[in-house]
């Protein structure tokens, strides 16, 4: 897999003025040569005329530069052609290199290498994805952080501090009768209970680091008519231009993402659709069951001043006590505004009046929705993200085996059976960063990579 | 044996008659090899040049495997034994470690007759001066009174004794091996012609006390358990019972040491190279850890018919004013006579990359190390490694696959992996830490573990075997009895209630109750006349409680060594040049190529390999292969 040397077009394809080349690997600086750029002054764009390998004929003029291994993005001698963009000039260039002895690289095998270099841990792998896959500040700064390593630094700490435990475990075991006297069994505890509360922390806004990824769901319910498909274009104001039909999700919604105050949401609207698609039966409430279950957020709408029907009520109540549920008066401009519309505040239902006509409101509900869902990211301070499923399961799994660890000495277990629960922590945070090499793992993560990263 | 012993060919020569040397020639002869011992005293074999016991934490297990090897150590402590002790009681019985407080004077002797024992193993008392080399390889041994001896293959066991230097205080350096013998010079000067890497290390020894003069009042007296030993097959006492005593040396001694330190040999400049961590001498203590205020002092008996005590803990390289005067800055020994000064050695060592886990020297065939010469410390992690290369050099030369113990199997696999993988930055001592399976490796089940294979290899005489089947019977027989066996509540609740655990009213069986952590099997057994009592040793006993009250764990280790299992067993060509595999970076090309490493698993433990570097090396070593 790796050794060759490897090339591939790393901007995305169509009409732009310039696109980079990449090549990675032993032979890049060879290769240059072949593409008639010479000797090139590493760290220093060269303009130079790239030539055909096959005929000498001068395909593009180019900027090139040359990043020698270790210090570079893959940790092997890297080539950069920023070329003309377009659909040929790009392409011309790539068959150039691959005629000069590079393989055509495969999905996300540049950031691969340098994982497999150690230029990155896979903690930062991660973050290089989500850094080209953000839509929103916050995602996009999210990101930015943990390629910075700050996530990894933590988990680094905190692996060095389990790895410190299970020294201060295996002590005792082998020095019995030290100058030190033995360790104090509340040292351990203490020390444990503090692992095991960190792990807790960084966990805390692990869904919310998910949702900051992919964005909360936040599908837009109520009767037939109450305004939902105008709140849903008012909410996505200028972004109108992205929402989008997904094959496969448009047969029951339609479904948007928008930043709102800088914060990722996945809006959906099930408004428009046929008249058959799927209803929550008895109900009368439009939206689609399978978004509902899935829901961060429930904008439940329902004109202002109108008496809520049964079906919206009983709807309502069903779903009181759920954090997602935001009820939305709409049309608010019509209503005469006269405080209480039917008694349903004083059950506890919180409104917010928006009119998607006047935008009267709308600021308001972005900021109750990123409220809702994103407070914790907001005010987590120094805290790093947890972004992914996948780190998450394996804090999550550390967690519990420091848990574990503390159970199994409560009950008496001897140190020696206890700590293998310290071991087991610890390799879950290596599996984190990446250390313990698990083919499966790297699987996952770099299956959804796309070429040229 | 006469002088030259003309066109005879040993199988195995082994030179050094330390732990090392006496393990390996003992474990060859076993196996049927023609063996001959070379020594510079035969009266010293197996001599203890540092503290009268054997065992301790994770040593103990070492032990005791070397015994179900059929070694000589266990029974030579047992015979010898003035106190045992089984430490670390107060934590699980993974960690329980056997130790014996042995006669220095009768051990020697213990293990001259045990290896007199052995059918098919000659000895000789010489001082080797050279190796026979002849087309690449090691062809026997000559000595310094011209006798030479032709061999098949040799391991060397020099211990300290290669350029040994003895060092008290920073002008007084003797040429020995140990205090009263001679270093090995000429030998030593032809190893370094051989191109091999050769590093060196120090380590030192305390002074002794006249016991007569010590006032015990004011020590601590520490008692020996009533029973246990460390050998499994016989069940020899030890001549007498002494006990050990406890003091500390607090601030007045340390004062003593700081005053000093330019005058010690290795702060004063005189020693430069390493030594143990774990072992420290005062001026270390004195020097790495100045808060602390007082350090254990450990007496040792030095044997039964003289007073002579080992202060243990004072390990030291001052100059002998020096040491008289911070003994008697310690409480108890403040009108002790020293007896014997305590020294530092500074000694050559082999960086053990250059082996292979069979000990095998890979550059010059025919050469086998054992023991301190491969940079280790302590008379049963030399022992250890006599019992491989021993075991290894007699399998060779009899044309037979060699044999390895796995990291799951033995402290000795773990041991053995650990030196020739990562090599040794200072004198290398082994701790239960540095296995990853330790509740696998424990000292009560040394035969289960070792004995089969020992019996296989043809390790064991005839006797040894029949005590090896009745052992392993014995534990499925207690093994049956705790699952089938379900005692009436009435007969264990007294017991139960008293243990802190909740008592059961309907019987259940033994198995269960046992997987308690507060319930032992074996008081269970000996409180309640009312039971049916077990048909088993308490061995056994042990065995089967940790298995069952540890299930879960020992399961989850057992997993954990069978999944690591496929890696450890693919084989890396001998003949691979990671000099050429691109894809590795340059470091783990280097580390590959000084290890040169016999599976992916071991691979894997070279420090600076990653784990992203083994699996390239997977995918180089796969293509090669087409």
């Amino acid at each position: 897999m790796m050794g060759d040397t490897v090339a591939a077009v790393a901007t995305a394809p169509g009409r732009a003025g310039l696109a980079v080349v990449r090549v990675s690997g032993g032979e890049a600086r060879e290769i240059g040569r072949r593409l008639g750029l010479g000797e090139l002054e590493p760290r220093r764009a060269s303009v130079r005329e790239l030539t055909s390998p096959a005929d000498g004929e001068v395909l593009d003029r180019v900027v090139a530069t040359l990043f020698p291994g270790p210090g570079s993005y893959t940790g092997e001698d890297v080539l950069e052609i920023s070329c003309h963009g377009g659909a040929l000039a790009p392409q011309l260039v790539l068959d150039a290199a691959l005629e000069a002895g590079a393989r055509r690289a495969e999905p996300g095998e540049f950031t691969r290498r340098a994982f497999l270099n150690d230029r990155m841990d896979l903690l930062q792998v991660e973050a290089t994805e989500d850094l080209i896959d953000a839509t929103s500040e916050a995602a996009h700064r999210a990101a930015v952080e943990q390629l910075g390593g700050g996530l990894s630094e933590r988990v680094g700490e905190l692996r060095e501090r389990l790895v410190r435990l299970r020294a201060l475990v295996s002590y005792d075991i082998d020095f019995p009768g030290e100058d030190d006297g033995p360790v104090d069994p509340a040292e351990v505890e203490e020390a444990a209970a503090a692992l095991e509360e960190e792990l807790s922390a960084l966990l805390e806004h692990a869904p919310e680091g998910e949702m900051l990824r992919e964005g909360a769901l936040a599908v837009v319910a109520g009767r037939p008519n109450v305004g939902k498909s105008s709140l849903f274009n008012a909410l996505l104001g200028d972004d109108r231009a992205i929402v989008t039909e997904e094959p496969g999700t448009t047969r029951d919604a339609i479904e948007a993402v928008v930043s709102l105050s800088g914060y990722p949401f996945r809006l959906v609207d099930t408004a428009g659709l046929r008249e058959d698609a799927d209803r929550i039966e008895g109900m009368g409430i439009e939206v689609a069951r399978g978004y509902l279950e899935r829901a961060d957020l429930v904008l439940f709408c329902a004109e202002a001043g109108r008496e809520l029907e049964g079906a919206e009520r009983d709807f309502l109540r069903e779903r009181a006590g759920d954090g997602g549920l935001v009820p939305v008066r709409t049309k608010a401009d019509l209503a005469d505004g006269s405080g209480a519309e039917d008694g349903t505040e004083r059950a506890g239902v919180e409104w917010t009046r928006v009119s998607a006509r006047t935008g009267a409101g709308l600021g308001g509900l972005r900021e109750r929705l990123v409220g809702r869902v994103y407070a914790g990211v907001r005010g987590r301070g120094e805290t790093p993200l947890v972004t992914r499923r996948r780190q998450a399961r394996a804090l999550e799994a550390a967690r519990e085996e420091v848990g574990r660890f503390r159970e199994a000495r409560r009950r008496g277990l001897p140190p020696e059976v206890a700590v293998t629960h310290v071991q087991e922590a610890g390799r879950h945070l290596e599996e984190v960063l990446g250390i313990v090499d698990t083919e499966e793992i790297l699987g996952e993560v770099f299956s959804s990579f796309c070429i040229g990263k | 044996m006469t002088a030259s012993d003309g066109d005879h060919r040993f199988d195995v020569i082994v030179v050094g008659g330390g732990h090392a040397g006496c393990e390996a020639a003992n474990a060859a002869a076993r196996l049927g090899a023609d063996t001959l011992l070379v020594t510079g005293y035969l009266s010293r074999v197996g001599q203890m040049s540092c503290n009268p016991a054997v065992g301790g934490v994770a040593k103990g297990t070492v032990a005791r495997e070397v015994d179900a090897l059929g070694g000589i150590m266990g029974r030579a402590a047992d015979r010898t034994c003035l106190h045992f002790r089984m430490l670390n009681r107060s934590k699980g019985p993974a960690v329980w470690a056997p130790r014996a407080q042995c006669d220095r004077g009768l051990y020697p002797r213990a293990v001259r007759s045990l290896l007199e024992e052995r059918r098919g193993l000659a000895m000789y008392q010489g001082m080797v001066s050279s190796l026979i080399l002849e087309g690449g390889r090691v062809r026997g041994v000559e000595c310094t009174d011209d006798s030479r001896f032709r061999g098949r293959n040799v391991v060397l066991a020099t211990g300290t004794f290669l350029r040994g230097a003895m060092k008290m205080g920073t002008d007084r350096s003797i040429s020995g091996g140990r205090a009263g013998d001679a270093p090995s010079l000429e030998l030593a000067e032809q190893l370094l012609d051989l191109d091999l890497e050769v590093g060196r290390f120090k380590t030192g020894t305390p002074p002794r006390v006249d016991g007569r003069t010590v006032d015990r009042g004011a020590l601590e007296r520490q008692e020996g358990d009533h029973e246990g030993r460390i050998s499994h097959w016989e069940e020899r006492r030890g001549p007498g019972s002494r006990p050990c005593w406890i003091t500390w040396a607090g601030p007045e001694a340390r004062a003593v040491v700081e005053e000093n330190l330019e005058r010690s040999a290795m702060y004063g400049g005189a020693i430069g190279s390493k030594g143990p961590r774990y072992c420290p001498s005062i001026e270390d203590k004195v020097v790495k850890f100045p808060d602390t205020e007082r350090h254990q002092v450990f007496l040792e008996p030095e044997g039964l018919e003289t007073r002579e005590l080992y202060v243990n803990g004072l390990a030291t390289s001052l100059p002998p004013d020096v040491q008289r005067r911070f003994l008697r800055r310690v409480p108890g020994l403040e009108e002790a006579r020293m007896t014997q000064p305590g020294y530092a050695i500074e000694y050559d060592y082999f960086p053990p990359e250059q082996l292979d886990r069979t000990l095998r020297l890979e550059p010059l065939p025919g050469m086998y190390f054992a023991g301190q010469i491969n940079g280790t410390t302590g008379y049963e992690e030399a022992a250890a490694q006599g019992v491989v290369a021993g075991i290894n050099a007699a399998l060779d030369a009899a044309g037979r696959e060699p044999w390895v113990p796995a990291r799951d199997e033995a402290y000795i696999g773990v041991l053995v992996d650990d030196l020739v993988t990562k090599g040794v930055d200072e004198p290398y001592r082994l701790f239960t830490s540095r296995a990853e399976f330790r509740l696998l490796l424990r000292q009560d089940n040394c035969l289960q573990r070792l004995g089969t294979r020992a019996a296989e290899l043809g390790l064991l005489t005839d006797e040894e075997r029949r005590t090896l089947e009745d052992h392993l019977e014995d534990v499925e027989r207690a093994r049956a009895w705790a699952e089938d066996y379900s005692p009436e509540p009435e007969s264990v609740n007294g017991y139960l209630e008293e243990a802190g655990t909740s008592t059961v009213d309907q019987k259940r069986p033994l198995e269960e109750l046992a997987a308690r952590p507060q319930v032992s099997l074996t008081e269970i057994a000996a409180r309640d006349g009312s039971m049916e009592s077990p048909p088993v040793s308490e061995e056994a006993l042990t065995v089967v409680e940790m298995e069952i009250k540890y299930a879960g764990y020992i399961e989850k280790e057992r997993e954990r060594a069978r999944r690591l299992k496929e890696r450890e067993e693919m084989e890396l060509p001998p003949d691979a040049d990671y000099g050429e595999m691109e894809s590795l970076s340059t470091e783990s090309r280097e580390k590959l190529e000084r290890v040169r490493p016999e599976t992916l698993g071991q691979a894997g433990r070279i420090p600076g390999v990653s784990p992203a570097d083994l699996q390239s090396l997977l995918v180089e070593v796969k293509k090669r292969r087409g």
